[in-house]
């Protein structure tokens, strides 16, 4: 008797604690989203709409090198830390292979589709080549070793990467053309979104389409999902793990040779150590949308930059990247795994 | 960190060697050796401010050659860390400089946070140190804002209570407001978007930019910060400013905290013929190639020290240095001042031996004629050092980027008390 009273104590202090937890995380959101909804209500629609352009832009920048990073974790349970220096790597190659291809800084007008449509699809693959050696290089000896081991091979695979981009180009800001066109499209009403933007986040959505339909539909899909879920059954079934393993790092930078462009692209600007940071960001938006899990990353992503542009358009800029962190902080202590969760069937 | 400790070692070897050489092969008549060290940032995005200033003080110790009998030696230290000034690498530099017996000052540094690092270390050596470019108000006067926007103080940074730096660039109280007069009289803007990265420089031009800009009567918008310690998406920032009715921006931060990206990312957002204005940091090469498509002749820079161009008598020392450097890259706005700065040190150092009846004077000889500095001519300017370590005649430029060069439009001369 005394147990059982004992028991539906704990139960009820646990539960109150909890709810009045939840009370506070209520709370907080609501006052945030008040703030924020009289300060776009002050600002105007248009406004708006224009922030919100800029957020989605930045936001399908991460969602691309968040995918790399999840897709990895989801097969191996390794955090790829090289992953935004491969993303940079991206960026310094297309530079690189341009004149090859005939672009040039002065190039525009409709010519230019079929070279940068060569342009990604050369990059991809010298992105993905590198991914593969990586894993090949560093990870795969390591697959049995301590988790710890990879992970520092990882943050040693992006320092070096870092060194040979640094060594190559230097440590400068490299100048990257600026094919997109700068207008403003108008969406009716007045309100109007950069076409710039509009360009990075069709393209983002079109390629994780396509990573979505592949990893549903295809043999390789399915074996990378199965893999994901247990890898000695999957072996037991005759799938090849060492060559899953490769194509999920020859996709995730494939991916991220393609965002390393769009960002080029997008920004007119890159160096050899951007790709850390927003590896960093991108790593935060995988874990966000729940580490593992695809449609995750990509959601993660896109709220991350929707947060940088609502925080920089509305709010005080030099709290950006605190606030970014702790909404991070503030989602883990809720659903430590992450928005929707990192064990879906699919991961 | 493997790599820095092996050059750190490397420069000590060299350091060991010459020392051994210069008394061993005798020095022909020569007294001894007097070095003359640097630390600027020459290496990365940094390099093209640091090294043409280095270059500078370089060309003033080979053109003295020797002073009351010493040979003069250059000994020069980078102070950026992938290319980036670094105020922790500079702190290092500077403690190699001070176990070196032979150096007795230093030319440096470039940014205001790294001397902020090194005078307390010259402080307490003690050694005498000149800065061409810093131009932090607080690193010599004592203003009551100090300790909360620039974390530190006239009296934080001298642990022996005496004065060991000097400096011969106006400070931010007056570059900050200099663009400001010059944005609003001369270039007619009535509402400006400011932003600053966060930095004790840059925060400092740019809220002495807004202050000033503000009594003018112009209205200053989107006033905000970035955190620079990786390159920020301005996008949003920049729609801001354009919504607030901003007809330019100016930007508290140096190339090397990615001071015209913003103009690049403005394309689009900002029409091509609107104003970028900001300080000495931004009135480089690196900034042209950072503004991309949108780099052109509405954009301004302020630099705190004078034109030497301007300066009749200066023309036969500035051709000769060209002649050295015929690579236009290697003449920076700070050049001069690099040479004034290492001919000021030569001049005291002259005149430490004379005190000390023909011997080799000691730091602290050198740190006390140095504060005696009166009327020096250099080429920049004619130079008074007052007790705080300031030239009592502070001046300074505004440049404008025209036909692919910095072209000086205004030279301002500023009164102090």
């Amino acid at each position: 008797m005394a147990e059982a009273v004992q028991r539906l104590r704990g139960t009820f202090l646990t539960l109150s604690f909890n709810s009045g937890l939840n009370a506070v995380g209520i709370l907080v959101v609501g006052v945030a989203l008040f703030a924020t909804a009289q300060r776009v209500f002050e600002g105007g629609g248009t406004y708006f709409f224009q922030t919100l352009g800029y957020g989605l832009a930045q936001g399908a920048i991460f969602a691309l090198v968040a995918l790399g990073y999840t897709m990895v974790y989801g097969i191996i349970e390794l955090i790829n830390f090289a992953h935004g220096d491969v993303f940079t790597l991206g960026a310094f190659f297309s530079l690189a292979i341009m004149p090859l291809l005939g672009l040039s800084s002065s190039s525009s007008g409709p010519g230019i589709i079929l070279p940068l449509l060569g342009l990604f699809v050369l990059t991809m693959l010298f992105c993905a080549l590198v991914n593969i050696t990586i894993e090949r290089v560093a990870y795969r000896p390591l697959r049995h070793a301590p988790r710890l081991a990879p992970l520092i091979t990882a943050i040693g695979m992006s320092a070096l990467l870092e060194g040979v981009m640094t060594v190559w180009r230097g440590p400068y800001n490299l100048s990257y053309p600026d094919f997109l066109p700068e207008n403003q499209i108008s969406l009716g009403g007045g309100v109007t979104i950069a076409a710039k933007a509009v360009f990075v986040i069709v393209l983002a959505v079109i390629l994780m389409v396509v990573l979505t339909l592949f990893i549903n539909r295809s043999k390789l899909g399915k074996a990378m999902r199965a893999t994901a879920q247990d890898r000695d059954a999957a072996q037991l079934m005759g799938i090849n793990i060492n060559r899953t393993i490769a194509a999920t790092f020859f996709i995730g930078a494939a991916l991220a040779g393609a965002g390393g462009i769009i960002y080029g692209l997008y920004y007119n600007s890159v160096q050899a150590f951007d790709g850390f940071q927003y590896g960093l960001y991108a790593f935060t938006a995988a874990v966000f949308g729940g580490i593992g899990n695809i449609p995750g990353a990509a959601i993660g992503g896109f709220v991350i930059g929707i947060v940088f542009a609502l925080s920089d358009g509305y709010f005080v800029t030099k709290w950006t990247i605190p606030l970014i962190f702790g909404i991070l902080i503030f989602v883990l202590v809720f659903r430590p795994t992450g928005l929707l969760g990192m064990r879906v069937p699919e991961k | 960190m493997v790599r820095a400790r092996g050059l750190v070692v490397l420069t000590v070897a060299t350091l060991v060697a010459f020392a051994c050489g210069g008394t061993t092969g005798g020095g022909g008549g020569s007294k001894g050796e007097i070095d003359i060290a640097s630390d600027l940032p020459t290496s990365g995005a940094d390099a093209s401010s640091g090294l043409p200033t280095q270059y500078g003080a370089a060309f003033a110790v080979e053109q003295a050659g020797s002073v009351k009998g010493f040979t003069l030696k250059f000994v020069p230290f980078d102070d950026a860390v992938n290319g980036k000034h670094d105020p922790t690498k500079g702190a290092q530099n500077v403690q190699q400089i001070i176990s070196n017996s032979k150096v007795l000052g230093m030319v440096g540094a470039f940014n205001s946070g790294v001397s902020a690092a090194e005078i307390p270390l010259t402080n307490q050596a003690p050694l005498a140190q000149i800065s061409p470019s810093n131009t932090n108000e607080c690193l010599t006067i004592a203003l009551d804002y100090c300790q909360k926007y620039a974390g530190y103080t006239v009296t934080s940074l001298r642990p022996t209570g005496k004065n060991n730096y000097f400096r011969i660039a106006s400070n931010d109280t007056f570059q900050g407001p200099a663009m400001a007069d010059f944005a609003y009289d001369t270039l007619g803007l009535k509402t400006v978007a400011v932003w600053d990265d966060q930095e004790p420089f840059g925060l400092g031009v740019a809220n002495n930019f807004a202050k000033e800009f503000q009594k003018k009567g112009g209205t200053v918008v989107a006033r905000q910060g970035f955190d620079t310690s990786s390159k920020p998406d301005f996008h949003s920032w920049l729609n801001r400013a354009k919504a607030a009715g901003a007809q330019g921006i100016y930007a508290g931060a140096t190339s090397a905290s990615y001071g015209c990206i913003p103009r690049a990312q403005s394309q689009g957002i900002l029409p091509a013929d609107s104003y970028y204005l900001g300080p000495d940091g931004i009135g480089d090469g690196q900034c042209i190639k950072d503004s991309g498509a949108m780099a052109n002749d509405k954009m301004y820079a302020s630099q705190g020290v004078a034109d030497a161009n301007a300066n009749p008598t200066a023309k036969a020392t500035i051709d000769k240095y060209k002649a050295e450097h015929p690579n236009p890259q290697d003449t920076g706005a700070y050049t001069f001042a690099g040479y004034d700065c290492a001919a000021i040190l030569i001049d005291a150092i002259g005149r430490a031996i004379d005190a000390n009846g023909g011997n080799m004077p000691t730091r602290q000889q050198v740190i006390d004629q140095m504060a005696k500095t009166s009327n020096f001519q250099g080429l920049t300017g004619t130079y008074t050092l007052n007790a705080a370590g300031d030239p009592t005649t502070p001046a300074l430029q505004i440049q404008q980027y025209k036909s692919s060069a910095w072209t000086t439009v205004k030279n301002i001369a500023v009164s102090t008390s």
